[in-house]
């Protein structure tokens, strides 16, 4: 660990303001190990019906398009039902996350990173079933949850932060590269040990520190591929950081694609721009739904 | 049928109707144009519009009309028309023309950097009626007075309709061509003529047009050494076979660092090996595969 991770992990473990792990998070990941046959529908309802914000957000998204819903629910109750156990687990999840970003302490628009997160979850989702992935549910979660660390740093740096971001969108370059320049570590370091102070699954901290390195995965690496490839590609198509990236990308040349061919073969048949296409369908929905929530959620 | 998973589509309207995707699916498997759940109310718009002319009053019936009727050929071709109808105007797909100018025109300087000539080949090879040239030389002249000084170019602009090179050649364009003009491009590089705009000499000059048909294979092989070609909404109207054989002359046709855009969510998926998809900010192009010489 280097002297900056090193002060950043103390700043990051000294600060009484970082929030806990929401307390509906953990549970409803845990439910990612369950059979379906065995998660109890109002055990979910309870858990999300303890908090009204939280309530109140999972219904704005339960009646979004984006999560197959057509007829408009009123309760959590129906929304479980009508939607079934695995999407509301999805969105609640989301909408918890929702919770964590800071209000203030910057000019930075934390609701861009939402959009992102949410953008990734779905692209992630739809990506690893789309090849023959097994978990698209915890492609679903690593996607939302991969740049926690843009969290951490907008709590515990915000200016430094903002100076990341500023530069990134000037040279119009990634911002984890950014990071490193300017702060010396990037957001999967940071995103990293919060995550293990959270006690994440470790499939989760290995997305969350590896999500730009894929090869450097020591364990999960197709999960950890799957979320690389769907957060640049939601990065080279307006699903970014608020700022375009002005470069030039070929997917079947990224690491992440490689490590993924070995252990998808459906990948090699895969219609990318096709996929490309259909994020376009939806891009406005996740600016829609995102603002929506952000708005009535704080 | 695929289906998406984000259903974005009208959200008053209820899920998308299974036929339209079906229809959808369709149109992205024989011509490589997709229509994303947001735009297809837009398809169903063209469908219905076609559905009046063969007097057909449901999409299922409209589907076995581009697929198991003795018409479905044509009205395949007349629904591609209605789809791709209205698209032509200036500076038509902006992320594409600032991915050129910000990234594709950078690299294509620095792969050329070895050779002597300074000089650029564009070709806009389904031109209509030239608002795509002529935008691209605008975009170069552009170029030309910043990151580009000391460089000259040149747009090839092609199109199998005699009529439209015609209009093309006047330079004269209406309020909907000029739509998404802003008043820079206006005030610089137009001139008004009553309620028209007409392109100026400055813009025009770089500019050669020529009736070309893809499936000469004689003028096809004579377009040489290009930087860049524009081929929008032009190959979706041919069979695989003939879809296969242009592709491979805009390969040969193309030098090693080339690059080839398509219209806007139009896609080679299935037709070749030759190119590779890249991605640019909201964008995508192709470029070539490796560095080998196809002869015919």
């Amino acid at each position: 660990m280097t002297d900056v991770q090193q002060e950043l992990r103390n700043k990051l473990e000294g600060l009484e303001r970082m929030p806990t792990i929401p307390a509906v998070l953990y549970p409803l990941i845990q439910y990612l190990e369950l059979p379906p046959d065995q998660m109890e529908i109002q055990k979910v309802v309870d858990l999300i019906s303890q908090d009204k914000s939280l309530a109140a957000q999972c219904l704005h998204m339960a009646n979004s398009p984006l999560f197959g819903r057509w007829q408009k629910v009123n309760s959590v109750r129906s929304a479980v039902v009508s939607l079934g156990m695995q999407r509301m687990r999805d969105i609640a999840i989301s909408c918890s996350v929702l919770a964590l970003l800071p209000s203030g302490g910057s000019d930075v628009d934390p609701v861009v990173f939402w959009e992102h997160s949410l953008g990734c979850a779905l692209v992630s989702r739809q990506f690893a079933r789309k090849i023959g992935f097994s978990e698209p549910g915890k492609a679903y979660l690593a996607g939302l949850l991969h740049d926690i660390g843009i969290v951490a740093h907008l709590w515990i740096i915000p200016a430094e932060f903002q100076q990341c971001l500023e530069t990134a969108a000037a040279k119009g370059i990634a911002l984890h590269e950014a990071e490193i320049a300017y702060i010396g570590t990037d957001h999967c370091h940071t995103g990293k040990i919060l995550g293990e102070r959270w006690s994440l699954p470790a499939e989760i901290i290995a997305t969350i520190s590896c999500h730009h390195d894929p090869e450097t995965a020591s364990t999960q690496r197709e999960l950890v591929s799957i979320i690389s490839l769907s957060d640049l590609l939601c990065r080279m198509n307006g699903l970014g950081y608020g700022y375009i990236e002005e470069r030039q990308v070929t997917f079947t040349e990224e690491s992440a694609f490689a490590v993924l061919l070995s252990e998808c073969p459906a990948l090699r048949t895969f219609d990318l721009a096709r996929f490309t296409f259909e994020l376009e369908g939806y891009m406005e929905e996740v600016h829609r739904l995102v603002s929506v929530l952000y708005r009535g959620g704080r | 049928m695929s289906s998406s998973p984000f259903r974005a589509a009208e959200t008053s309207l209820g899920p998308p109707n299974p036929v339209l995707v079906q229809l959808r699916d369709l149109v992205y498997q024989v011509a490589g144009i997709f229509q994303p759940d947001n735009k297809l109310r837009f398809l169903e718009d063209r469908c219905t519009k076609r559905m009046g002319v063969l007097g057909v009053t449901s999409l299922r019936d409209y589907y076995d009309c581009l697929t198991i009727k003795p018409i479905r050929q044509t009205e395949l071709l007349n629904l591609l028309n209605e789809i791709t109808i209205g698209e032509t105007c200036f500076f038509r797909n902006q992320p594409q023309l600032d991915a050129l100018r910000n990234i594709v025109l950078p690299k294509i300087v620095e792969a050329r950097a070895k050779l002597a000539l300074r000089h650029l080949r564009i070709w806009s090879a389904a031109c209509s009626t030239g608002e795509e040239p002529y935008t691209l030389s605008m975009i170069m002249l552009e170029e030309l007075a910043g990151k580009l000084k000391g460089w000259t170019y040149e747009v090839i602009a092609t199109d199998l309709n005699e009529r439209s090179i015609g209009q093309a050649k006047n330079g004269l364009y209406g309020t909907y061509s000029t739509r998404n003009l802003t008043a820079y491009f206006k005030q610089k590089y137009f001139t008004a003529r009553g309620n028209e705009l007409h392109v100026n000499p400055s813009v025009r000059e770089k500019v050669t047009f020529n009736r070309v048909n893809f499936l000469d294979d004689a003028r096809m092989a004579f377009i040489k050494g290009l930087d860049v070609i524009f081929c929008c909404n032009a190959l979706i109207y041919f069979d695989m076979g003939s879809k296969k054989r242009v592709i491979q002359h805009f390969y040969n046709n193309l030098l090693p660092h080339g690059y080839l855009f398509l219209g806007h969510a139009e896609s080679l998926y299935g037709v070749t090996d030759d190119f590779r998809l890249v991605h640019l900010p909201s964008a995508t192009a192709y470029v070539k595969s490796a560095k080998r010489v196809v002869s015919r």
